[in-house]
């Protein structure tokens, strides 16, 4: 065997460019099967410690004030384990540094223990002393955005008084593993952040001593979540109860769940593609490299090696590249995970995220890329055990073609005999044509729906910061106050103009579906927030009726024309019925609109505003902060253009980077397709080529012969990657569309250029190899050799 | 009228430590219209004489001068790839041993695909009723025998008119028969369109079909007759 390994290695090393590239693809392949599951695992295990340890609630609720006694009856809803009723607040926090001020979710904990439900996980300091009204833990990303340090005083206008609060600890909490400010989509750790405090000395700020208006409930396992909420919400129902809703619409928990489903998508079904190629990469190879030593096979044979020697010696050489290929893979998964693991910290704020390699998983994958290599190299090694040494000694027939499909059918006209040749050898072997076009096309829409993600990200930000949010501020009021109260805001410095917005939560009912949501009252005239329909038409506020997002009328089953009937959670909660008059398109939210006017009459009340939209003069913006601090009114402030610069950041650290990993692997599955197609091929046809040089044909007449079926290969699988690559972000899209943010399914002109050019990109590189091989043919062998 | 002109030619191989001196001084005059049948056993240096007049090869010294009809003769020796392909698309026909077509091309694809490069071709359907073929012109070579498609190649070979036709062992893998259906094609084309033909072989016998024989040994001419009448390809055996 000795010798024969010998054999082995000399043929590795002949071949070693192109078994290189079958290797980077299984890696590729195994390493994201791996590596995007184990992170997954890693994210799952993290959630499922953190969720458990803390205490993560399964059914909410938020309420206007509820006796603390109605806890007691909420604790005797069959099913529920645990009940902690809190007291939470939203306050502005005049972070020193700052211009504009920062918000802040105030969140009680109980004055003696633990949370029963929805607990923290203190990370530095102590938790507040009961004893004290003024001390309060910051969560870890708000301080750590701020360098806080333990101490510290923070100023935060509570109930309209300015307070200092002294941070003596940091945390983390479950239910804030993903947490942005409040009708934002991003992470803002510098905007926003979380402050425990002490019941006793929260309570008194919000007037709700002996009251709660939030509950947290944990299920007991097997008992109905839907039962519990129904009867939350009959228990809270003359308490403001604003409808009581499970982890599926915990907004941090929701967008996990989102990630860890596009996760288990992405992570299954891309790398059983890529090992899909590397098996087909793998059997053309291995092919080509078996029918190239019929005669040393025949020779083994005649000199009296078996058969199963001899199959033997080329499963190892298929083995050999499959091994390196899983090394180099599991390598990449445990790179690719500790990367993504890293990333995701960075906006999911668990206390840990160790990437942890299972042995499952691995085995798994290892598995898997085995079963893949053995479909791909059965064929080549069947034929090396079946070949009959005086066979392999005569000189191949040449092989067998016929007129293609286009000829037979008479539609060939005058076509030039390179396209037929190429046609012929085509429509010769369509299996493997059908691989190639298949691999071309599946890089081309793994770069559509990699950079996709990006564009669909930008085009959103575009939609709603360019063309439906048009104020440069957006000023949220403590209270909602009538519209007299916009002029005292026009007043600011630097405002130019305000508009009234009035948001209520409400709970939209059809038939038996419900979903909870907030309605939005706005001017008929406004212009600062505006409305668009799914191709970015205005869409203006009718005087009566109501307009529904897409989503929303989508879950509620509802069209234009239809009723829809609206549970107000808020004041004296009128139960009203609109007719829908349009469906518009947002990104973010479950939402709805109707005239201010029409909000007013509602609820019975003259139009009020709870949001002021601001045009505002950017010369005097630091004025205008501080001002609005200053002002008792004003509970948030948001900017339009922080909000852009958060989001800018975001991209150009993160989502920059994954594109650019995507765009690797799909570079490489093209590459490793196009630059074996074009290998073999020039192989196998070296002996025509290099006779055709004989002839008199130049090089560059010979390579264009060569080059012309790999360039039909790129022109037949680049249209059919970019429609995969539509259809696929149609299905991404839908699939990964939650109530909190949707994916706009529009692909942008320059995601399709992109894809088109890194297949190209990879035919050229591939095709320079092949043309490097036609410069050096040897004319001279030819005229001897038989292949 | 000299076709080309070999003078003082030698090439030599580095083989390892050793040099392999395949041809050894070889002045050898080609004329237009003559069959020469170039003898010489396995390892005489015959190859590597026919890839010197194809100039498929350069050798290691000595000139091999083209006469072109205009302007002073071209050494090839000299000249660079780009003027060697060009010298073989426009004036040389190859017959291999084995064929070499293309087989994903028909018998009159095959053709065109020299055709369409040349100056002054025949049509592919002449070349092949030349050979005797125009009733196969639609077939592949997978559906041709050893000598139909070896006879294609030698309608390939001739079909762009060339000066100079090299056939390298043209017979050698066929059986008698067909060898000698080939040997008349060659000698019919050889008739009809007077191109000076080298046909290189270790089979003695083809000898009495040429105008005249070139014995090669050791990488040098060791003979050269004439013969003052050629054999019908049908008289002659092996």
């Amino acid at each position: 065997m000795a010798v024969l390994d010998a054999k082995l290695a000399r043929d590795l090393w002949r071949t070693k460019s192109q078994l290189g590239a079958i290797v980077l693809v299984i890696a590729c392949g195994t390493g994201l099967f791996l590596g995007m599951r184990a992170t997954m695992r890693s994210l799952e295990a993290a959630q499922r410690g953190y969720y458990a340890a803390e205490r993560f609630g399964h059914v909410f609720a938020q309420a206007t004030r509820a006796p603390e006694q109605v806890a007691e009856h909420l604790r005797r809803i069959p099913g529920v384990e645990a009940v902690q009723t809190r007291v939470i607040g939203d306050v502005t926090v005049d972070v020193p540094e700052m211009i504009e001020a920062a918000s802040a979710r105030l969140v009680s904990i109980p004055d003696r223990g633990e949370p029963l439900v929805d607990g923290y996980r203190l990370r530095s300091g102590r938790p507040p002393d009961p004893l004290r009204d003024d001390e309060a833990l910051a969560s870890e990303p708000f301080a750590e955005a701020h360098a806080l340090r333990l101490g510290t005083r923070l100023p935060v206008v509570l109930d309209g008084r300015r307070r200092l609060l002294r941070i003596v600890g940091t945390a983390l909490a479950p239910e804030f593993t993903y947490s942005v400010p409040p009708g934002a989509l991003l992470p803002d750790d510098r905007r926003f952040g979380i402050l425990w405090m002490r019941r006793r000395a929260l309570a008194p700020a919000f007037d709700l001593d002996g009251a709660f208006n939030d509950v947290g409930l944990r299920v007991a396992p097997g008992a109905s979540v839907g039962a519990v909420k129904a009867a939350v919400d009959r228990e809270l129902a003359r308490y403001g109860g604003l409808g009581a809703y499970g982890r599926d619409e915990q907004p941090s928990h929701a967008f996990l769940q989102s990630e860890l489903d596009q996760l288990r998508t992405f992570g299954s079904v891309v790398p059983m593609l890529f090992l899909a190629v590397a098996a087909f990469l793998l059997s053309i190879v291995l092919g080509r490299i078996v029918t190239a030593q019929r005669e040393p096979i025949a020779v083994l044979k005649a000199l009296g090696r078996s058969d199963a020697e001899i199959g033997l010696h080329y499963a190892k050489l298929a083995g050999v590249v499959v091994g390196a290929g899983t090394v180099v893979g599991v390598l990449v998964a445990v790179w690719l995970g500790d990367t993504m693991c890293r990333l995701y910290l960075d906006y999911y704020r668990f206390p840990e995220l160790p990437f942890r390699l299972a042995p499952g998983e691995l085995w798994l994958a290892i598995g898997l890329t085995f079963v893949a290599a053995a479909l791909g190299t059965f064929g080549a090694i069947r034929r090396t055990v079946r070949l009959e040494p005086a066979a392999a000694m005569r000189p191949q027939s040449p092989a067998v073609y016929r007129p293609t499909l286009i000829e037979r059918i008479g539609l060939s006209g005058r076509l030039p005999h390179a396209v037929r040749a190429i046609l012929r050898e085509l429509e010769r072997r369509p299996g493997r044509a059908a691989m190639s076009i298949l691999g071309v096309a599946m890089s081309t829409s793994l770069v559509v729906m990699s950079s996709f993600v990006f564009e669909a990200f930008d085009l959103s930000m575009q939609l709603q910061f360019g063309l439906e949010r048009r104020d440069a501020m957006q000023l949220t009021l403590a209270q909602p106050r009538d519209l007299g109260a916009l002029a005292s805001l026009e007043q600011l410095p630097g405002v130019r103009r305000a508009e009234p917005v009035r948001i209520v939560p409400v709970r939209f009912r059809s038939g038996s579906a419900h979903r909870n949501g907030v309605l939005t009252g706005l001017p008929v005239d406004g212009t600062l927030q505006r409305v668009l329909d799914a191709d970015t038409r205005v869409i203006p506020i009718p005087a009566d009726g109501i307009v529904l997002s897409r989503r929303l009328a989508w879950i509620l089953g509802v069209a234009p024309g239809d009723t829809v009937e609206v549970d107000v959670l808020d004041g004296a909660r009128p139960r009203l019925q609109l007719t829908i008059a349009r469906l518009a398109e947002t990104w973010v939210g479950l939402s709805a609109w109707v005239s201010l006017e029409a909000l007013g009459r509602a609820l019975g009340e003259a139009p009020t505003l709870n949001v002021a939209l601001l045009d505002v003069d950017a010369a005097h913006r630091a004025e205008l902060h501080r001002a609005a601090k200053d002002t008792p009114l004003v509970q948030g402030v948001a900017e339009r253009s922080a909000t852009l610069v958060a989001y800018r950041r975001m991209v150009d650290e993160n989502l920059g980077r994954s594109t650019l990993i995507n765009l690797s692997f799909a570079l490489v599955l093209a590459l490793g397709v196009l630059y074996n197609t074009a290998r073999v091929t020039a192989d196998e046809r070296a002996r025509e080529l290099a006779s055709l040089r004989v002839l008199g044909f130049t090089k560059g007449e010979v390579a264009t012969l060569l080059l012309g079926e790999l360039a039909l290969l790129t022109a037949l699988g680049l249209p059919l990657g970019l429609l995969l690559g539509r259809l696929s972000v149609t299905a991404m899209a839908d699939n990964l569309a939650t109530d909190q943010f949707r994916i706009p399914d529009i692909v942008a002109p320059r995601t399709f250029a992109l894809a088109a050019l890194t297949v190209i990109a990879a035919t050229v590189v591939a095709a320079w190899a092949a043309r490097r091989r036609v410069d050096r043919l040897d004319l001279i062998e030819v005229l001897k050799a038989h292949d | 009228m000299t076709v080309l002109r070999l003078r003082g030619v030698t090439r030599e191989y580095p083989m390892g430590d050793v040099v392999v001196r395949a041809l050894r001084g070889v002045d050898l005059s080609l004329e237009r219209g003559e069959l020469v049948v170039l003898l010489g056993p396995s390892g005489s240096g015959k190859s590597t004489l026919l890839h010197m007049l194809g100039a498929l090869d350069a050798p290691t010294t000595g000139q091999v001068l083209w006469h072109r009809d205009a302007g002073a003769p071209l050494d090839l020796a000299r000249a660079d790839d780009g003027t060697r392909t060009r010298f073989r698309r426009a004036h040389v026909g190859f017959v291999f041993q084995f064929y070499n077509l293309l087989a994903s091309l028909t018998a009159r694809e095959n053709i065109a695909v020299v055709t369409e490069i040349a100056t002054d071709p025949l049509d592919p359907l002449d070349a092949l009723r030349l050979v005797d073929l125009a009733d196969r012109a639609d077939h592949f070579p997978s559906q041709l025998s050893g000598g139909e498609q070896q006879r294609v190649a030698i309608a390939r070979a001739i079909a762009k008119r060339p000066a100079l036709l090299l056939c390298d062992e043209p017979t050698g893998a066929l059986d008698v028969k067909t060898g000698k259906v080939v040997l008349r094609a060659l000698r019919r084309i050889h008739l009809e369109l007077g191109t000076a033909t080298v046909l290189i072989t270790h089979n003695a016998a083809i000898a009495a079909m040429a105008d005249r024989v070139l014995r090669i040994a050791d990488g040098q001419i060791v003979g050269d007759t004439r013969n003052a009448a050629p054999a019908d390809p049908d008289t002659v055996d092996w």
